[in-house]
């Protein structure tokens, strides 16, 4: 990297100033006060507003405690937990978001991967290509669901009239079970190819062009270079876009609720929107507060892996 | 390794490292490399050219069949409509409002809240910093609909639900983290020696911060400002179920309320999208440099 | 910010007392303040939504000039979480909410609305009212269909009636509506094969809302099946028996192919624009949603309303087995946590509006008044094409369960109806499943871990 955070130098116990050299000891303690004074407000508004939310819902998933039903909360330990990990209905969620998070984070690897590379190739015009391709990653998401629900209409969204000339059927795209998943999954990859494409492409650029050149002048094949030059360079970048991606594929919430609300049935209700019907629905806040631990708890074991492979990043 | 975005996205060319031509056709393969980027580029931006071109069409022409791509009237009603309704400003431009004051002020905060810290993180050796700054962002990671059941029980406390101050509190939460993490870097990359010579000319740490560090770290702070403002301006979650009325009400919500009426109007549907998404481009543009950290929460830098 | 954390602590601990039981409004209406007032409602956002807001602004303000009226709208599948997320945090931004029927289970056991049932006793003339359209908007427990229970509380005043009217395209299938269902979908089966790119009928299938729920409903009670038995609180056995069987095999397999491809997802709107669009020959909606049909500018079945109107006809639905129609529209409601002087203006406002030349002026600007003799007033019958249907309905009506877990028990039909339609799910399983979850959700009363999945 060309700045190394400095996240690995500070040893563990120290509270003295890192910048030599050492002030006078009246300094050092303005020093802690000063990083006490600048640090905490920031942690204290993540106390309040992240933290001990957390624990609430952590209390409250041991209760069958109701938001609008009013009435104390009972403990009833763990039956919330064994209630979902139990459920039928859960375990079907936890297959759609699944197969969702594989299959649209696979699918915008490849694809964005493919477009940085080709981009990479290129000498004129790269920063007008890449700009372009950046745009779908801007929009919100009701914005993008909204418009894609327009266009993947069967009566008269512009797919299917497209389809249509080609003298191709017309597609259900929203209201058949397999045809809806991955029309989710699309919409996904077109708005998200960019993120990774825009990664790759800050590690493919990176190669240093020595490594091209001795390689080049060993008569390597193409195909060997990439492998043994560009792939292990840009690979541990490529996984941390990864495991991002995979994180935010898991809450998915927005894109459902507003181009399939779940359908048909519940065969595109991923684990965020199943919450949120148990939450607002049927107003079951210990359940729902249990059911979102449990999420808690999965995106933890991503975000560690996560934190970890940035770190072996930064150590680099 | 030196990853520089700024290459990856500026014009021009950056470092030839193209590989000298095959030894068959090396340029028959840049040719086709070119023809799959175009069609690649066609396709990403084809949901945007056909937003676009749908907030300008006639709604007989946005329902035709088979879809017209050319030959059609051009209007700007639907953009008048999104700013004006029969009885005055119409609710959409009253929640573009509402979006500007919530994410405006949740910026503002963040970055007050989060440059101080980052610059605390960056220059001092903090107890477990490491560790401090892992919880940090990954504060960051939690599923929204989760996290807005106890907000939600937590507001009603305090009469926070469906208000403007309820959403900027949360949406500040959500940004301190990135901020942070964001701001870090570039702390880092002033040196620290500006701090101590100034500090030996009799100024105090904080004088130093303030007087040499801060005026350095604009650019940056400006970087990270927008990238707050963006995930503010394009929330949805916390806004629909935080939310109700009208007056407070943000854009998202507001925009996704379009469908689900008696009638729908796309066109309408497709002028407010163009309307929300401008400013979100505009400055996306503005901070390309920085585009890497930015979407990657500050954690990957170049 | 720590002492936000203590007092987000202390107010958790404390909050719950248990009693959930809805307060009462006075009797009279408590003196009306002098200064300027807001009074708020809470709908979702469709025409009525509007006309309601300008009508009262319009004549409310005649008898109190010192009130505005605010109708806040949400959007139709965020209503019902808007409202009772406000309801939850025990404070509202609207005195007057605007529920769905079935709503009021859930809102009168957690003590969300006013017991408003000694005001009506001295304040509203009950004998002007059909009487179960009283009992619709307002009682709990709920009435049996037709019926008013004396003794039953009220907790609600009707603000607009509503059912479904079949819409059939005069120019297609000729001037007379087909009479019972098996004609009706006959018909359409007809018209669609005459008519390439017309599909023979649109009804709203989509899985929010209560959507795909009320048409199988529909369905359900015109083949004479049943939603429950009310007593003994069983679904299971009931929904799913012979004749909830045929009507699920009547829609699914009958109604369901005559329908346009993809519109397994669509509401009021999708259905309106493939009238508008001409693309439907018979059609089903709700009657408060139907006045854009008859807008020249969003149809391209003619350039005047009279145009339109020579190919647009408007009945009551074909009866079968039975002539039951769905009961819709709302009662007005006054909410729980108004401050007093918004409370009292509700109720003014309530009793204004329940007065017969009201309901008339209500009638002309487009809503659909309940009392007996607005429903049968030139005003109201002029005003729409469809207004005789909605009269004619009236005797007709059956509601769903307005019970408490109101919220659940439709999303379990709506899901399930949605997938049947769509053929996730074979039409049997779908209604074993809908009988067995609803039956799982009345009865998991007595609550413990993990309710509501």
């Amino acid at each position: 990297m060309s700045d190394p955070v400095p996240l690995t130098t500070d040893h563990p116990g120290q509270v003295a100033s890192a910048t030599p050299p050492a002030p006078g000891r009246s300094r050092r303690l303005s020093d802690r006060g000063l990083a006490v004074a600048f640090i905490s407000p920031a942690l204290l508004l993540l106390l309040a507003m992240s933290v001990f939310p957390l624990l609430w819902a952590l209390y409250l998933s041991f209760t069958d405690y109701s938001a609008t039903r009013g009435g104390p909360a009972h403990f009833v330990w763990f039956e919330n937990y064994t209630a979902i990990l139990t459920s039928a209905q859960v375990h079907l969620r936890a297959l759609t978001t699944l197969i969702y998070v594989v299959g649209a984070v696979a699918l915008q690897t490849v694809l964005g991967f493919a477009i940085a590379y080709l981009i990479s190739r290129r000498t004129h015009g790269r920063g007008l290509l890449t700009t372009l391709f950046l745009v779908p990653m801007m929009l919100s998401q009701v914005v993008v669901g909204l418009f894609w629900k327009f266009m993947l209409d069967a009566q008269f969204g512009v797919i299917n009239s497209m389809l249509g000339s080609l003298g191709l059927g017309q597609v259900e795209w929203l209201t058949r079970q397999r045809t809806a998943l991955i029309s989710l999954i699309v919409v996904d990859t077109w708005q998200w190819t960019p993120f990774i494409m825009l990664i790759a492409l800050a590690g493919l650029t990176a190669v240093p062009k020595y490594l091209y050149e001795a390689a080049s002048i060993d008569r390597a094949s193409e195909w060997f270079r990439f492998r043994t030059i560009t792939l292990p360079l840009v690979w541990p970048l490529l996984l941390i876009a990864v495991l991002f991606r995979a994180i935010e594929a898991f809450r998915l919430f927005d894109l459902v609720y507003i181009l399939t609300s779940g359908g048909p049935g519940v065969s595109t209700e991923t684990l965020s929107f199943h919450v949120y019907k148990v939450a607002f629905l049927g107003f079951n806040t210990g359940t729902a507060s249990a059911y979102g631990i449990l999420m808690v708890l999965v995106v933890i074991v991503l975000t560690q892996l996560y934190l970890r492979y940035l770190n072996k990043l930064k150590e680099d | 390794m030196g990853v520089s975005v700024d290459e990856a996205v500026s014009t021009g060319p950056v470092r030839d490292h193209t590989p000298p031509a095959r030894r068959f056709g090396g340029r028959g393969r840049s040719v086709l490399e070119i023809a799959l980027l175009t069609v690649l580029a066609v396709v990403m931006l084809f949901p945007v050219l056909w937003m676009i071109e749908t907030s300008i069409k006639e709604n007989r022409d946005v329902y035709a069949i088979p879809a017209k791509f050319f030959d059609f009237t051009v209007t700007l009603d639907h953009f008048k409509d999104v700013f004006v309704a029969s009885g005055g400003r119409s609710a959409l431009s009253v929640s573009f409002l509402n979006s500007v004051v919530v994410a405006g002020v949740s910026t503002v905060l963040a970055t007050v809240l989060g440059v101080p810290a980052a610059w605390a993180y960056s220059r001092f050796a903090v107890k477990a910093k490491k560790d401090q700054l892992f919880f940090i962002l990954s504060t960051r990671f939690m599923p929204p609909v989760v996290v807005v059941i106890p907000i939600f029980l937590m507001y009603r406390q305090f009469g926070l639900i469906d208000t403007k101050l309820g959403l900027i509190l949360i949406y500040t939460a959500f940004n301190v983290p990135f901020t942070i993490w964001m701001m870090k870097g570039f702390v880092d990359e002033v040196p620290a020696e500006y701090e101590d010579a100034a500090m030996l000319d009799g100024y105090t740490r904080l004088q130093a911060f303030w007087r040499f560090t801060l005026p350095l770290l604009l650019p940056g702070i400006a970087a990270t400002a927008v990238f707050a403002l963006i995930f503010s301006w394009n929330e949805f979650v916390f806004a629909i179920f935080l939310t109700s009325s009208d007056d407070v009400r943000t854009a998202p919500p507001a925009i996704a309320g379009l469908i689900g009426g008696t009638t729908v109007d796309w066109g309408l549907v497709a002028a407010a999208s163009v309307v929300f998404a401008l400013p979100v481009l505009v400055f996306a543009y503005l901070v390309r440099k920085h585009l890497v950290a930015g979407v990657t929460l500050g954690a990957v830098r170049r | 910010m720590a002492a936000m954390l203590v007092a987000t602590t202390m107010a958790a601990c404390g909050q719950d007392d248990g009693a959930t039981s809805a307060p009462k409004a006075s009797a009279t209406i408590p003196e009306l303040t002098k200064d300027p007032l807001t009074l708020s409602f809470i709908w979702f956002d469709w025409p009525p939504a509007h006309a309601l807001e300008a009508f009262a602004n319009a004549e409310y303000t005649k008898v109190r000039s010192n009130v505005t009226i605010k109708v806040n709208t949400v959007p139709n599948a965020n209503w019902h979480d808007a409202m009772f997320t406000q309801f939850a945090a025990h404070k509202t931004d609207f005195d007057i909410p605007i529920l769905d029927s079935q709503h009021i289970g859930e809102a009168v056991t957690n003590g969300n609305i006013l017991d408003i049932t000694d005001f009506v006793k001295k304040n509203i003339d009950v004998k002007a009212y059909n009487p179960y359209l009283l009992a619709a908007y307002g009682q709990y427990p709920q009435a049996e269909t037709g019926k008013r229970d004396e003794n039953a509380s009220l907790y609600g005043l009707p603000l607009l009636g509503d059912t479904w009217t079949m819409i059939y395209r005069k120019d297609l299938i000729g001037d007379k509506p087909p009479q019972t269902w098996d004609e009706m979908i006959s018909v359409a089966e007809k018209c669609q094969a005459d008519n390439p790119g017309v599909s023979g009928l649109a009804f709203h299938q989509a899985n929010g809302s209560d959507a795909a729920a009320v048409t199988y409903n529909t369905v359900n009670a015109v083949y004479g099946g049943n939603l429950w038995d009310s007593k003994t609180r069983k679904i299971d056995g009931v929904i799913n028996d012979a004749a909830g069987q045929e009507a699920m095999d009547v829609l699914v397999n009958k109604m369901k192919p005559l329908t346009a491809a993809g519109s397994g997802n669509w509401f009021i709107d999708e259905v309106n624009a493939a009238v508008a669009q001409g693309k439907a020959c018979i059609a089903f909606n709700w009657i408060a949603a139907s006045g854009g049909l008859l807008d020249p500018k969003q149809s391209t079945l003619g350039t005047t309303r009279e145009e339109i109107l020579d190919k647009l006809g408007f009945a009551t639905l074909p009866s079968q087995k039975t002539n039951l129609v769905p009961l819709g529209g709302m009662g007005m409601h006054v909410s729980a946590y108004s401050p007093a002087a918004n409370q009292a203006e509700a109720l003014n406002f309530m009793k204004w509006f329940e007065q017969a030349d009201i309901q008339k002026k209500w009638a002309a600007a487009g809503g659909v008044p309940s009392r007996t003799d607005a429903l049968e007033s030139p005003e109201f019958l002029n005003a729409g094409p469809f207004n005789q249907v909605y009269a004619d309905s009236v005797s007709r009506m059956r509601d769903m369960w307005n019970v408490p877990e109101y919220a659940r028990l439709v999303d379990i039909e709506n899901t399930n109806v949605n997938a049947a339609l769509n053929g996730a799910k074979t039409p049997k399983d779908a209604l074993n499943d809908i009988a067995k979850e609803q039956q799982g959700v009345l009865d998991s009363g007595s609550r413990k871990g993990g309710g509501g999945l």
